[in-house]
């Protein structure tokens, strides 16, 4: 540790630690451009000059390393005037539009200039003459005059995000940032150089010159599009969010967002958005409706009990909301058939549920199934963070496709699809036999499984001090291999991150509801037996998330009264009775948990469209149709006084380790359909976001691309147990051959259409109809 | 006694730059001599014990350079600096074009001095002769068994690889160098960690300039004491002064160092062109100070043009007669440093433009007073605010050239424009 | 993408110990062929090296002896440093000029001339001087400046 005197304050810090941090941890300002905690100095916009006793020249303070016994100045004559001199240097050739700049109040430029600036420019001269207003893509325009060339940009996603897609072009004073040849930037994580930029030199181009910091409200937010649960600034303004940008946590979270939760929230705007009610498929006002509603849950408990309802919770509810569905269900209507919407039959204990912050300190990680890029975009920002900073981290995975990537190198064993569980257990097998836990997995053989192939995962999986796994659950049997491999390890830390959605699944099981699909397919079967007259499905959409969409159909022909809340109506709305309108994120208040079983809160910023409410309003109402009273305590809080803001702990040691399931192997050349879930096209719909969904979102291997004669993409019509579904595909040259990829519940192609699994599939390119 | 003492001396010899002809001159026999006599940390010690500073500009004693590579086992490069673009310098062209072979030699004892087994020369871009003679060289220096395995049967091997730059005059900072030759834009690195630690590749790497490592082989041939019986005891030996300007025989000349400056211009560069006298002159490339006419009794060592209020530098010595506009030249040699920024830092970027542009204005006729301490406080804004040494660079000149010669800035403002325009413009005397 | 630069992309490489340092001589070798160095040639080295497009158009816009544009058959570069500009530099740019009815930065619509100004070519006792295709050409009197045109030199 190094002990220095800032501005006369002494402090303690870290060796290798830089000034500016130093000052910081002190609460000193020292203003920076172009230096970022997560880029690492780099020295270029000389803004944070300091003088260091002992130093002939003024120092910068982003890259200037603490030293023992160091006297550092922040502000006196000389390092004014320094600051002064490169605030008018980074003026002289800016254009000074801070009329028209979106920028305007909440600019770096501006502020420092207010601070530490000259009161006014002697510069003359002509200006330098720059692009303003290009593309970087559809969402981000660079005004190149207005840049003060920091690097911060170039330098986040050349080194930190691996995708190098802005460049610094030219030399000197004609230096600009921009594209190669002006083609648009395809990283999902793009849109994070608008937060970074400090001055008005990349903009949103769905918030150009939409609003001024004085129009605006800020609250902070948490996204809820996927389950990391990025935590967010929502900016609203005359009722409408009009932008979403990254909320740094300290020592949490840096506030990267990846484009879908950074761009997406005009969901909220949609056309399709419902804003009042349907009854009987016909539109109508939704107090109405809810009423209807509220007398046919009067009939039907009056008729058939309590237990004839059953209640769906999804989509992006808060916990909240969910709790008061599960008071009301309980507490009113009587009724214990509750359950969440799940599009994977996984399911995760709680005490396996590990943080971020274990990945911080992972030595191994291995994805199971999950691809983070597509699944949980920002925690592969996150690992690669990791790989930085260890760049011994041993990354692997087990899925049936290679989950490397560019950014990040993965080695992977290639599985059929289902075999996941049991090639995990096979590599336990190899270190770990005798274990009783492992015993008990009872695993199945893997045909043609090369042992050798599966040594480094399971040296991995036992010998590493910090273990992280990230779950896709599309694999039910690896909750029971991830309770034996935690016994194996013993006080070795097993932690594992579920990158499964609903996103707030976790927060409808703190609410009470049951996460695990087998209750919700319960729920179903009964309803085909015709034990269920009334179902509600609370901000789910289960025709698209549920694993066998013939089996949710079946079941809502047969239950007498189906109704739906959401923000959209689901599929299959003609079954639906009443649909009702939900309350949006960002627009009611409320506690979402996110995958690391972290409750954190959203503020919301504007109201509910039309007559969109939140469920509070509608439960109440229903109480009162039931002639009961829904006693809702005003204080619940999801919150727990001993685990903070993570859900609290649970001990593995009630958990048992259940035998495997059999597992099908396809036979050789045989088609395998595989899914997993891709945030950018997740179903939400989004006008913003239209040009970066894939007009092809499903993928095929190259063999079969070959095979069916189709180059770059086309369309295929999959069949699978006497269904079928035509696919949109691209060609992947990395899919395992004989391999066709459905994302999961992406928009009209869904793959609970056919399913998936070791099965043969037959591919036929699509007759294009007449 | 315009005498050539070491480095130059051949230059007049037809194909000095053919292996035959420069062992028949003695080459390589230095080589020779330090492979047989010298065990490689005596080689090192010689350098220290000789005094020999780097010729590229900084005057950082070679030696002690040397000594800075870790003792970690990690491969070491050696890399010579070839970028010469520091207006009025023109030796190293010199030297590589005419007499390559001088410098392979002397990068071959570095080699064995320091332990390299990989050496570069990055060559200027825009030397494309110099660029086809070393790499020919270098061929003849394989063929002839000085390059590669075993090197005269020594057990020491060497690979030499000549690279050539694109045009930036950043690169001839040694970071920016090192950035270049990995393939990169030229733009300096953080220090530290220097190049001596982590350098090319991120191994340690040690980079001097041409003129230095030519200095070996004559030092090896002569011995310490034969350098240091030359020059001052801080600055021993011999270096090369570019002469350029309204002199009768500009040219490049080996002096022993602490030679009077009047002595450069009169004994070896001729004298003043007829009808011409010295305003002032620039002793060390275009980033240095000024000296007036009555500072030509100033010793051209390191610490004594230091004292006259300038630097030695590269050696470029450009000199200024009284036809020369001082806010032309002023502006000329600002606006070479706008064009060679390479733009990583604000001060240098847009300081050096901001110069640029009032000193053309200036000129032109359209300037004030109130610019002419703008200019000097422009360039106070400059001075040590910047990451490399090009900011500082680009001020050195203008700011003597305003103290000096203020009443010449002001007379352009007052006459609203040149007043030796005529002067200026004459094309008698090219 | 011509199927030498392939060849050429391989010598590069093998030339140097380090793939990264292939670059700025593989843009040396294909400009010197092709002339200048378009935006689908930059992309064909990307490839040709597997570097990324960003990395290969950002190096190349850094060094000035690298065009992005066209260039004349012979591109003559005047020196404009400060002991040229005392031997007559400005006045040797303006007589090209007149002659080849361009600016400097510019070439003749015919493609025969490219003039650029040079920031010191090392070259001062020559002053002033000039280079043709990179070929110097010393003490060229603004009188004179046709012997740069008519200068037979090599690309």
């Amino acid at each position: 540790m190094i002990r220095l005197t800032i501005d006369d304050q002494e402090i303690t810090v870290p060796e290798g630690t830089m000034i500016a941090d130093a000052a910081a941890k002190l609460g000193i300002d020292v203003p920076v451009y172009c230096y970022h905690e997560a880029l690492g100095p780099l020295g270029a916009c000389r803004m944070c000059l300091v003088q260091v006793e002992k130093m002939p020249k003024l120092a910068t303070a982003c890259t200037t390393a603490v030293g023992e016994g160091m006297v550092v100045h922040t502000k006196n004559p000389a390092v004014d005037k320094g600051r002064k001199g490169v605030l008018e240097f980074l003026l002289i050739n800016h254009p000074l539009d801070c009329p028209v700049c979106d920028k305007g109040g909440e600019c770096f430029l501006q502020d420092y200039t207010f601070q530490y600036g000259p009161p006014q420019g002697r510069f003359q001269e002509p200006k330098i003459q720059k692009v303003k207003d290009g593309p970087i893509n559809e969402f981000i325009l660079v005004d190149q005059e207005r840049c003060v060339l920091c690097q911060r940009c170039v330098r986040f996603m050349g080194e930190y995000v691996g995708e190098p897609q802005l460049l610094l072009d030219g030399r000197g004073v004609e230096t600009v940032v921009a594209t190669v040849d002006g083609k648009p930037a395809t990283s999902q994580f793009s849109g994070n150089v608008i937060d970074l930029c400090p001055v008005g030199a990349l903009l949103s181009v769905p918030y150009h010159h939409k609003a001024r910091p004085w129009n605006i409200e800020r609250e902070e937010a948490v996204c809820t599009l996927c389950p990391v649960g990025c935590t967010t600034l929502n900016t609203g303004r005359d009722g409408h969010i009009v932008r979403v940008e990254g909320r740094p946590v300290p020592d949490r979270s840096w506030g990267w967002l990846c484009d879908r939760g950074r761009f997406g929230y005009d969901f909220a705007i949609h056309p399709d958005r419902l804003t009042s009610s349907l009854l009987n498929g016909q539109p109508e006002a939704a107090a109405r409706t809810t009423r209807q509603v509220g007398q046919w849950l009067f009939d039907v408990v009056n008729e058939h009990g309590g237990e004839s309802v059953a209640f769906v919770v999804g989509g992006l509810h808060s916990t909240e909301e969910a709790y008061q569905l599960r008071r009301f269900a309980e507490d009113v209507v009587g009724t214990s058939r509750l359950a969440v919407s799940r599009l994977e039959a996984g399911y995760l204990p709680r005490g396996l549920n590990g943080t971020f912050e274990d990945i911080d300190q992972a030595d191994a990680v291995v994805l199971v199934g999950a691809d983070p890029y597509e699944a949980v975009p920002v925690v592969h920002l996150r690992l690669r963070d990791r790989v930085r900073a260890f760049p011994g981290l041993k990354l692997m995975g087990v899925a049936p496709r290679d989950l490397g990537r560019e950014t990040l190198s993965v080695d992977t064993v290639v599985t059929h699809v289902g075999h996941e569980a049991a090639t995990l257990a096979e590599a336990l097998k190899q270190v770990a036999g005798d274990d009783p836990s492992v015993a008990a997995l009872h695993a199945p053989e893997v045909p043609g499984l090369d042992q050798a192939s599966i040594e480094p995962l399971a040296k991995a999986l036992t010998e590493s001090e910090h273990l992280v796994l990230l779950w896709d659950g599309l694999e039910a049997d690896v909750e029971a291999v991830l309770v034996a491999l935690a016994r194996v390890r013993g006080d070795k830390a097993t932690r594992v991150l579920p990158t499964w959605g609903p996103s707030n699944w976790r927060g409808f099981e703190r609410a009470g509801f049951s996460a695990r699909l087998n209750d919700l397919t319960q729920i179903l079967h009964d309803a085909i037996d015709g034990k269920i007259h009334m179902l509600v499905v609370w901000g789910a959409d289960l025709m698209r998330e549920y694993p066998d969409r013939a089996l949710v159909e079946a079941a809502f022909e047969k239950v007498p009264v189906l109704v739906a809340e959401g923000l959209f109506a689901p599929l299959g709305q003609e079954h639906f009775q009443a649909i009702l309108p939900q309350a949006a994120p960002g627009e009611v208040y409320g506690t979402y948990v996110n995958m690391e079983a972290r409750l954190q809160v959203a503020m919301p910023s504007v109201q509910p469209p039309g007559q969109a409410r939140p469920t509070k309003t509608y439960v109440t109402t229903w109480a009162h149709a039931l002639k009961k009273s829904l006693p809702l305590p005003e204080d619940w809080d999801p919150y727990d006084d001993n685990s903070g803001d993570l859900l609290p702990e649970e001990s593995l040691d009630g958990l048992e380790v259940r035998a495997l399931g059999a597992i099908d192997t396809p036979e050789a050349g045989a088609v395998e359909v595989i899914s997993g879930s891709l945030v950018i096209e997740n179903g939400i719909p989004s006008d913003i976001l239209k040009p970066r969904i894939p007009s092809f979102p499903g993928r095929i291997s190259a063999d079969l691309a070959e095979r069916l004669g189709i180059h770059e993409h086309g369309t295929v019509r999959v069949s699978r147990n006497q269904r079928s579904l035509a696919v949109p595909v691209a060609v992947d040259p990395q899919l395992t051959p004989g391999r066709i990829f459905i994302p999961l519940a992406s928009g009209p192609l869904a793959v609970n259409q056919i399913g998936l699994g070791a099965a043969n599939v037959t591919v036929q390119e699509e007759v294009p109809s007449a | 006694m315009s005498q050539t003492w070491y480095l130059l001396r051949n230059h007049e010899v037809p194909d000095i730059g053919q292996m035959e002809v420069y062992r028949a001159h003695g080459g390589y026999e230095a080589l020779k001599k330090a492979l047989n006599q010298y065990q490689p940390e005596e080689l090192v010690d010689l350098v220290k014990k000789s005094g020999l500073r780097g010729r590229g500009g900084a005057g950082f004693p070679t030696g002690v350079k040397w000594g800075f590579l870790p003792k970690d086992g990690r491969p070491r490069y050696l890399v010579v600096n070839t970028e010469e673009a520091e207006p009025g310098t023109f030796k190293d062209r010199e030297l590589i074009e005419k007499n390559p072979h001088q410098l392979i030699e002397g990068m071959i004892i570095s080699r064995y001095a320091i332990g390299a087994k990989e050496a570069y020369i990055y060559c200027r871009g825009e030397f494309l002769e110099g660029y086809e003679q070393l790499t020919r060289a270098v061929k003849e220096a394989h063929q002839a068994g000085f390059l590669g395995e075993n090197i005269l049967g020594s057990g020491f091997s060497l690979n030499l690889f000549v690279y050539r730059g694109a045009g930036a005059y950043i690169c001839g900072e040694e970071s920016a160098l090192l950035e270049s030759l990995e393939g990169r834009r030229g733009n300096p690195r953080l220090k530290p960690p220097f190049p001596a630690v982590a350098g090319l590749y991120g191994m340690p790497t040690i980079v001097n300039n041409v003129e230095t490592i030519a200095n070996l082989p004559p030092i090896v041939t002569y011995g310490a004491e034969w350098y240091t019986s030359m020059g001052t005891e801080k600055s021993p030996g011999l270096k090369i002064l570019s002469v350029s300007g309204k002199v009768n025989r500009p040219g490049n000349y080996e002096i022993p160092l602490a030679t009077p400056l009047r002595s450069l211009l009169d004994d070896y560069a001729g004298g003043m062109q007829e009808g011409r006298s010295i305003k002032c002159i620039i002793p060390g490339g275009s980033s240095v100070p000024l000296l007036m006419p009555e500072q030509l009794d100033t010793p051209l060592d390191y610490e004594s043009v230091l004292k006259a209020g300038s630097m030695l530098g590269s050696g470029g010595c450009i000199v200024l007669d009284d036809t020369v506009c001082i806010v032309k030249a002023s502006a000329r040699l600002v606006k070479f440093y706008r064009e060679e920024s390479c733009g990583k830092c604000t001060p240098c970027r847009e300081g050096t433009y901001w110069n640029t542009d009032v000193l053309e204005r200036l000129e032109a006729g359209g300037g004030s007073q109130e610019d002419i301490d703008m200019l000097l406080d422009i360039s106070d804004n400059i001075n040590g605010k910047c990451f490399c040494p090009l900011g500082d660079a680009s001020i050195g000149f203008l700011v003597s050239a305003i103290q000096h010669f203020r009443d010449e800035f002001e007379a352009h403002v007052r006459e609203h424009g040149c007043p030796l325009e005529a002067k200026v413009y004459d094309t008698v005397n090219y | 993408m011509k199927p030498e630069w392939k060849e050429w992309a391989k010598e590069a490489r093998a030339e140097f110990p380090k793939a990264n340092s292939a670059l700025l001589p593989l843009l040396h070798r294909i400009q010197r062929s092709e002339g200048w160095l378009s935006p689908k040639t930059l992309e064909d080295v990307a490839t040709l090296l597997e570097l990324s497009p960003q990395y290969v158009q950002s190096v190349a816009s850094f060094y000035s002896l690298y065009f992005k544009e066209p260039v004349g058959k012979k591109v003559v570069h005047v020196c404009v440093g400060l002991s040229c500009m005392l031997a007559g530099s400005d006045e040797l740019m303006h007589r090209l000029e007149e002659k080849l009815h361009i600016s400097q930065g510019q070439t003749t619509p015919d493609g025969r001339y490219t003039l650029l100004e040079a920031e010191c070519l090392a070259a001062c006792d020559l002053a002033p001087v000039a280079q043709v295709n990179l070929r110097y050409k010393g003490q060229v009197r603004p009188e004179n400046a046709d012997v740069l045109l008519n200068e037979e030199v090599s690309p």
